[in-house]
């Protein structure tokens, strides 16, 4: 039967009362709510959370998938790292919503494992695990009261070069991490592809300020250290890091590399631009710049180590897994990290991220890279040169405070603002103030 | 008679025939007891969800920041009582120095420059021109740009290699700038890019009020013979008071958060030459992991900001009182 309509009024069905409207918002909302909370369905729901790298997201749900098939009763769902990393990490640690598992630089670790922010691990990594690791790379994630992170995989940097620049300049190409260049063999090197390019000689494979420490390995490479052996101790005032500092001044005073290529002034990947662009001859960078040199200039260009001088050493790239303290499973997240950083499965994660391995045991090779293997090989071969002093240095507690002051003052070094005693001084003062607090 | 043609007449008054019930919810629904309770809270009711999003999200917040000034902390939340030790830190930090300097010629460079730009814009714009709509909106433009993609795209434009800005200065036969990558040229072209980004708010803001001023009083004074320039120096300008006051409290706001456009763009570098006190604070929070010191420096920022908006109140009555 219709319904009958009073006139005046419109029909019953289609009228919202208040309170009906208001009945219907709050069960909408309780819903919400609800589904929101995360509340009990027999299920451990795992999170991990990283970098916003389309493949490396791929793969990581991939292999969480086979995780959750030997695991019933489990999920994990991989999620993107937004913004800007510690603003993004400590207000959700702050809300305990953050991630169970994180992905996160070893620069960006030690702050965490210091501050109770992380789980420590010892236990649920497999013992024989740290065989498998080097040194340095192992000290990523252990520190004196626990294993904060495994250390997943890693990047560093080797020289790439032009080959038409390199063949007009006629000279040969280190074949082997001990006949790589010296620096003043280097710089001369660069002189000639200045002369070439007509631009510049090289650039450096900064991304922005926050990469500024990958100018470090260019003070160990002078026997110069950041922090002194107990790792604390700031030591850029040293004759060796000064040595350094002014090697860096001279590669702008002297016209070899472009101002716009600097950690903190500069716009993010411009080293690599301009070599892709065949205004500079050689650069210095991670494997990152593969793919950007496949596509701009395929086979024109080759690579070889990183350049030294007396002592080797390269930047520290790459990434641990960690647990975080917000985490309802820690055991099962532990279990997950252990499992992604299994040997099979580093090596998986390399292959389609075209990542080098954290694990020792694994060469180029046994990775099965589908393009560029020697080259793969370099890095891998070149990773070996990370000093365990530079590692502790990075990844230790202050060290995000001591990555912006070394940004500052490179700045100020290399465009001539301080010279590079008095930048190493005022550096040092200026870390001294950070592990003082 | 109304204004209609229609003989008004009183009220009806409730007849025997009105049951007592319709009588009765009339009166509580306009004056009854039961209304009138009603209408006390009425205001309240209106003001509360608003009310609650500015406790919540404001309030709150300034709350616990003031908290947190007080207190040395690493991250959110757990921190220890240090008393005014954030407050006398402030006192002896070079940096601080630095870049409460900065922000003041931050300011000083993009607020009357933005506004002059603007006001002039305005007024040209708001004469009878050909293409005067599609103008209006290009100017206007930049504005709504996020100021990410802002300084994504100057950072390119005012790249010393391959930016536009330099190859059109070389195009015809000037040396390249280093726009951004030198400590004396970088924060000018900061203000360039800002000043670019806000003239179309200010020209929008007075192109409104300049529509507002009646048009006899501009003839009245072009009869009395006042010349172009008299008639925007003593009459349009002034007029404008109140607009160029509001603006002024805006565009000093604006500068003194202008965050995004200079963190993409030079970071706070070369060196410290724009490091602005935003950025600091920023910096401060989450870089140096220092949340106290962090709230304190944002303090700072609100008590710059508060002062700053006395003085041009109190300014700004004094005029109105001269007039």
């Amino acid at each position: 039967m219709p319904t009958p309509v009073v006139p005046g009024r419109r029909p019953a069905a289609r009228r919202l009362s208040r309170r009906s409207f208001l009945a219907v918002a709050g069960i909408s909302v309780a819903g919400a709510l609800a589904a929101c909370s995360g509340a009990p369905t027999g299920t451990k729901h795992l999170r991990l959370s990283s970098w916003n790298i389309p493949l490396d997201l791929e793969s990581y749900q991939a292999l969480a998938d086979e995780f959750v098939a030997a695991h019933p009763g489990t999920s994990v769902a991989v999620e993107v790292t937004t913004g800007q990393f510690h603003q993004w990490f400590i207000t959700r640690l702050a809300a305990d919503l953050a991630p169970d598992i994180i992905r996160i630089t070893p620069q960006q670790i030690g702050r965490y494992a210091a501050n109770g922010s992380l789980v420590d691990l010892t236990g649920a990594v497999p013992a024989d695990y740290q065989d498998d690791w080097s040194k340095p790379f192992w000290a990523i994630g252990a520190k004196a009261d626990g294993l904060f992170g495994v250390f997943q995989h890693t990047d560093n940097f080797i020289t790439y070069y032009d080959k038409r620049v390199i063949e007009q300049i006629g000279v040969d190409v280190p074949q082997s991490l001990d006949e790589a260049w010296q620096w003043d063999e280097f710089l001369e090197i660069a002189g000639e592809a200045q002369k070439i390019t007509g631009r510049y000689g090289f650039g450096y494979g900064w991304s922005g300020p926050e990469t500024a420490y990958r100018w470090m390995p260019v003070v160990y490479q002078n026997g110069g250290a950041f922090l002194g052996e107990d790792g604390e101790t700031p030591s850029m005032d040293t004759d060796a890091a000064v040595g350094a500092l002014d090697f860096g001044r001279r590669w702008y005073a002297d016209g070899l590399v472009s101002p716009a290529n600097m950690s903190k002034s500069g716009g993010g990947a411009v080293g690599r631009d301009l070599f892709t662009t065949g205004q500079t001859g050689l650069l210095l960078d991670n494997p990152e710049a593969i793919a950007a040199l496949d596509e701009a200039r395929p086979d024109e260009w080759g690579t070889t180590y990183m350049i030294r001088n007396g002592g080797e050493a390269s930047d520290l790239g790459g990434n641990a897994l960690a647990v975080t303290r917000s985490s309802k499973h820690p055991e099962l997240a532990a279990e997950l990290v252990a499992f992604l950083t299994s040997r099979t499965n580093v090596a998986e994660f390399c292959r389609r991220g075209n990542w080098l391995p954290a694990r020792s045991s694994l060469d180029a090779a046994d990775i099965g890279y589908e393009r560029h293997e020697a080259t793969m090989q370099q890095f891998i071969d070149q990773a070996a040169t990370i000093p365990l002093s530079m590692v502790r240095a990075q990844s230790g507690p202050y060290f995000s405070s001591l990555n912006s002051v070394f940004a500052d003052y490179l700045d100020l070094c290399f465009l001539g603002e301080l010279t590079p005693a008095e930048c190493g001084a005022q550096m040092t003062e200026a870390m001294r103030s950070v592990t003082t607090r | 008679m109304s204004p209609h043609g229609e003989t008004l007449t009183a009220p009806e008054a409730p007849t025997a025939a009105t049951p007592a019930a319709d009588v009765a919810r009339a009166a509580s629904r306009t004056g009854g007891p039961a209304g009138r309770r009603r209408g006390r809270w009425a205001p309240y009711l209106f003001v509360g969800p608003a009310g609650l999003l500015f406790l919540a999200f404001s309030l709150v917040p300034i709350v616990i920041a003031v908290a947190l000034s007080f207190q040395d902390t690493a991250t959110l939340g757990d921190g220890q009582w240090v008393g005014a030790d954030n407050y006398r830190t402030m006192l002896s930090d070079p940096l601080l120095r630095t870049a409460l300097l900065n922000t003041l010629v931050f300011t000083v460079g993009t607020v009357p420059t933005a506004m002059a730009i603007g006001l002039a814009l305005a007024v040209a714009l708001n004469r009878p021109l050909p293409g005067r709509g599609l103008l209006r909106a290009l100017f206007f433009v930049p504005m709504v740009a996020a100021g990410v993609v802002v300084g994504v795209i100057m950072s390119w434009i005012f790249n010393p290699d391959y930016g536009v800005a330099n190859n059109a200065l070389r195009s015809v036969g000037l040396e390249g700038l280093p726009w951004l990558t030198s400590p004396r040229t970088a924060m000018v072209t900061l203000v360039l890019v800002v000043v670019w980004t806000r003239i179309g708010f200010c020209m929008v803001i007075y192109l409104g009020a300049l529509q507002s001023i009646p048009s006899e009083l501009r003839e009245a004074a072009a009869i009395d013979g006042a010349s172009r320039w008299q008639r925007f120096r003593r009459l349009t300008v002034p007029m404008l008071a109140p607009t160029t006051s509001i603006l002024l409290i805006l565009n000093v706001v604006f500068s003194l958060q202008a965050f995004d456009v200079i963190y993409v763009m030079t970071g706070g570098g070369p060196g410290f030459s724009t490091t602005v006190l935003i950025q600091y604070v920023f910096r401060s929070a989450f870089a140096d992991a220092r949340m106290g010191y962090a709230a304190a420096l944002g303090l700072l920022l609100v008590l710059i900001l508060l002062v700053f908006t006395l003085l041009r109140q109190r300014a700004t009555k004094k005029a109105e009182e001269l007039l």
